[in-house]
């Protein structure tokens, strides 16, 4: 089991009074698990993927990530999980605009202490696995939108997470390209790394195993309507 | 990716922005290292000025500035009594006053006893003698601007007058450059024997200044204790007591503005390394989110705004130097047309230790500087910002 | 620095200890500087005993009539103003070499007041002339010096200009790089460049002038504390820094167009590219 989450509950304070985001949500990831979970926009999809990546702290509840228990660590060990065990993919693709494709990708390795060789070796397999090896060179600014979510995969699977979590991934593609980039996240998770999407999309929520429904901060069971 | 690297490709990435930092940075760096010339220059230049003459202690009646207090009486007692100190290796006595030149304008003039140590740089001719001649026109050397005014060289005759004392002529045995003159000081000497004639007192025996070497190995401050026993009655100082001297009281105006214009360009320097760090940090909330998320520590983090500040501060500073140096020299020029100030006194003074404070200096303003965009970016709430920036 | 040709009366008069009046004629009187005053913890009316003498022999009783505050003189500011004034027969008197019969009819210097200050230089070449030897100034203060630092100040100024100027662009350049994506909307609207940048012109003109004014308004509080730190430090009441409207003017004149045209630049330099280019992220 690589997320155990019981209970988890977030509340935003805010000037004209609280805002619960997250209420009482629990769920199980395991190692090959593809899990997408879908609701309507501000019902705390984010919110539950945020806590999920040791990103935002519930207000309560608790989270188990490879059986330790979250909120005992210190900043230290979160980014840590974070850099090694996670990969994060975002709507906004959050490439770093002054380094090329290549730069991008091999930055985590880096952080994390691979040595040159290793990180050579992985940044080319994988912008080879996700079709980019000829725009190695690139900066941001010159690649298409799903080009730059590409990269940002192979960023996410740089250090080979256990776990990638991906924020709208397709929200800012076309249907096409979403498509692209949603048997590219097949391809992830057949290769095994357990995958959770959170999505609008009806096309990349049907190629998960597992379809999760969100309303208003909570997870709905099976049958429940939103 | 190191922190430099990704500090660096952060800057390069905005290529603008980071020159005109760097330009801002070298043009209040230049001010600062100017500064710190000045803080110590007039001192370094004041006691090379004073060091050259080749006498390193002086002796005056009082604490007043040499010609500005009494003289001293009985000067062959007291040059035969500190001369004959074993401390001392040479006394040379001076007199100063004002005479009028035959084209009518006025000049320092000075008295001088004789002397092995040079008071004053040879141009052309002959050095004075110590003694006049016991028949003929006494000997004088003058200055270039006397010289070059009244036309004459080695060999030819002045005709001097003091007040309503008979006029005298002086026959010029060469053309010197006296260390203390200013650029328009018209300036001769002759002996003291002469001199007193000039002012009608042929048997005076007073003295303004006496020139002191120390013996060999001995030093000044020895010399100073031994002229202050043998002569309480007058005052003995080295030429580290006058250069300390005149850095409390005439200096102190430029070590003020030294202090005050040092203190003003750190502070400036500061203010444009935070704007422009702090709205670095503001246009990159996301990458910093994202880094954050991505796995970056806070640590890291920090990092990479400390070699942002360095490489800006760092890069800044080191063109301040040329930079610096050059305004050094306009500025030493402009101060330098102060009048009465000696020709050979400079402002500004290269010592290898301006450079290290400025380093230093800058350094540090450089590390506060990136403290508050550091706290910004240590602090910064990773799941929020990604929200905030996903939503816009 | 400069060989002072002034005898300095006041350094050859050593202040010996306050001592009563006991003498049975009337001691003559004397005025004291404030500074004097001060340190010795004198006061008016005290008999004080003034000697020529550093070891204080020949001391002479003089009543203090009362004090005065030194005329202010740059040039003079890192002195202590420990000075006293007597009447001239007195000073001569205490001051006189014994045996110098010449000692009455000595004086260090005469002022002269001409009824025309203008006829200065004529009234010393005829002094002069029939005087060989003398030596009179006029006693016009010689700004020489002050013309100097004047231009040493102005130095240093440009050089601070400069740096604000490179300070200034760097911020400019990052507010339009932040404005970038609105500029290529309003571009993209159908908005001219001109029509953008007269936007900005005018933009940066309030800002501009909100800025010198604020400036203007800084300098003249720092102007009073720099003044009181150093009228303080140097027990003076002279004045260091004077905000005058004519510096106010030239600061407002030279800031304004400075912050004008910083904006304009940096504006430039955006609306110089391509309208996609500046939408795309």
């Amino acid at each position: 089991m690589i997320v155990e989450a019981r209970g988890l509950s977030k509340v935003f304070p805010m000037a004209a009074g609280p805002v619960t985001a997250l209420h009482d949500a629990s769920l199980r990831i395991a190692e090959r698990d593809y899990v997408a979970i879908q609701g309507p926009s501000g019902c705390g999809k984010s919110t539950l993927l945020h806590i999920l990546g040791c990103v935002e702290t519930p207000t309560g509840g608790s989270l188990l990530f490879d059986g330790r228990d979250v909120a005992a660590l210190g900043d230290r060990e979160r980014s840590r999980i974070r850099l090694t065990k996670i990969g994060f993919v975002f709507q906004r693709f959050f490439l770093l605009p002054m380094l090329t494709a290549w730069e991008n990708v091999e930055l985590p390795q880096s952080e994390a202490g691979a040595s040159r060789d290793r990180r050579r070796a992985r940044t080319a397999e994988l912008l080879e696995y996700v079709g980019l090896e000829r725009r190695a060179g690139h900066l941001p600014s010159q690649l298409s939108g799903g080009e730059m979510q590409r990269v940002a995969i192979a960023r996410a699977l740089a250090n080979r997470p256990g776990l990638v979590l991906a924020d709208e991934p397709t929200g800012e593609l076309d249907e096409a390209t979403g498509g692209n980039i949603a048997d590219l996240l097949d391809r992830v998770n057949a290769d095994g790394t357990a995958v959770v999407v959170v999505t609008h999309n009806p096309m990349l929520a049907a190629r998960a195993t597992t379809r999760l429904r969100m309303a208003s901060g909570r997870l709905l069971g099976p049958g429940e309507r939103e | 990716m190191r922190p430099a690297a990704l500090a660096w490709r952060g800057l390069v990435r905005q290529p603008a922005r980071a020159s005109l930092g760097i330009v801002g940075i070298a043009a209040v760096g230049a001010l600062l290292f100017d500064m710190l010339l000045l803080s110590r220059g007039l001192v370094v230049s004041f006691r090379d000025l004073l060091d050259s003459a080749g006498f390193d202690v002086r002796v005056t009646a009082t604490e007043a500035l040499p010609t500005a207090g009494p003289p001293m009486e009985e000067a062959s007692r007291v040059c035969a009594t500190i001369g004959a100190l074993p401390e001392v290796e040479q006394v040379v006595p001076l007199n100063f006053g004002l005479a009028t030149a035959p084209d009518g304008g006025s000049l320092y003039l000075i008295g001088s006893g004789p002397r092995t140590r040079r008071t004053w740089t040879m141009i052309e001719g002959e050095p004075l003698p110590d003694e006049s001649p016991p028949q003929g026109p006494p000997p004088a050397v003058v200055n270039r601007n006397l010289a070059r005014d009244l036309d004459v060289g080695p060999g030819d005759t002045i005709r001097l007058q003091i007040r309503s004392f008979p006029a005298m002529e002086l026959v010029v045995t060469g053309i010197v450059e006296i260390i203390f003159d200013d650029a328009e000081a018209r300036t001769a000497a002759t002996t003291r024997e002469a001199y007193f004639r000039l002012h009608g007192l042929p048997d005076a025996d007073t003295v303004d200044l006496l020139l002191v070497a120390s013996a060999p190995g001995v030093r000044s401050a020895d010399t100073v204790a031994a002229i202050r026993e043998a002569v309480p009655e007058y005052h003995p100082f080295s030429n580290a007591d006058f250069v300390a001297r005149f850095q409390r009281t005439d200096f102190t105006y430029f070590r003020q503005i030294s202090f005050v214009l040092s203190t003003v360009t750190l502070f400036f320097a500061f203010l444009l390394v935070t704007t422009l760090l702090t709205v670095s940090v503001n246009q990159r909330f996301a990458e910093i989110a994202a880094l954050r998320a991505l796995g970056f520590t806070r640590r890291r983090v920090v990092a990479d705004l400390l070699w942002e500040s360095a490489l800006v501060v760092g890069a800044g500073g080191f063109l301040a130097l040329p930079a610096g140096g050059l305004l050094a020299v306009r500025l030493d020029a402009i101060l330098r047309d102060i009048p009465g100030l000696p020709a050979r006194l400079h402002f500004f003074v290269f010592e290898p230790r301006a450079v290290l404070l400025h380093v230093a200096l800058l350094g540090l303003t450089g590390v506060l500087a990136a403290l508050y965009p550091v706290f910004l970016a240590a602090r910064l709430p990773i799941a929020a910002t990604l929200r905030k920036e996903t939503v816009s | 620095m400069s060989r002072s040709r002034r005898i300095l009366l006041t350094a050859a008069v050593v202040l010996a200890a306050p001592a009563a009046s006991a003498a049975a004629a009337e001691p003559p009187e004397i005025l004291v500087s404030r500074q004097l005053l001060e340190s010795r913890s004198l006061s008016v009316g005290d008999v004080v005993r003034l000697s020529s003498d550093p070891e204080g022999d020949g001391a002479r009783p003089f009543r203090i009539a009362g004090v005065y505050e030194p005329t202010p003189d740059p040039m003079k500011l890192t002195s202590r103003h420990w000075a006293v004034r007597m009447h001239l027969p007195d000073l001569m008197e205490l001051n006189a070499p014994p045996g110098d019969p010449f000692a009455a009819e000595t004086v260090s210097r005469i002022n002269v007041a001409l009824r025309d200050p203008g006829d200065a230089a004529t009234f010393i070449g005829d002094l002069q002339a029939r005087l060989p030897g003398l030596v009179a100034t006029s006693t016009t203060p010689d700004a020489a010096v002050f013309v100097v630092l004047e231009r040493f100040h102005l130095a240093i100024a440009l050089v601070t200009v400069l740096g604000s100027t490179a300070f200034l662009l760097a911020l400019m350049v990052m507010r339009a790089d932040e404005r970038r994506e609105i500029v290529g909307i309003l571009r993209l609207v159908g908005l001219s460049k001109s029509r953008i940048l007269l936007a900005v012109l005018v933009e940066g003109t309030c800002i501009a002038l909100a800025g010198a004014a604020f400036g203007i308004l800084f300098a003249a509080v720092m102007q009073d504390a720099f003044n009181a730190f150093f009228q303080w430090h140097y027990d003076t009441s002279l004045t260091f820094i004077r905000l005058t409207p004519g510096i106010a003017v030239r600061c407002v004149v030279l800031a304004v167009p400075l912050g004008v045209l910083a904006g304009l630049v940096a504006s430039w330099t955006l609306l110089r590219r391509e309208i996609v280019a500046l939408l795309r992220r």
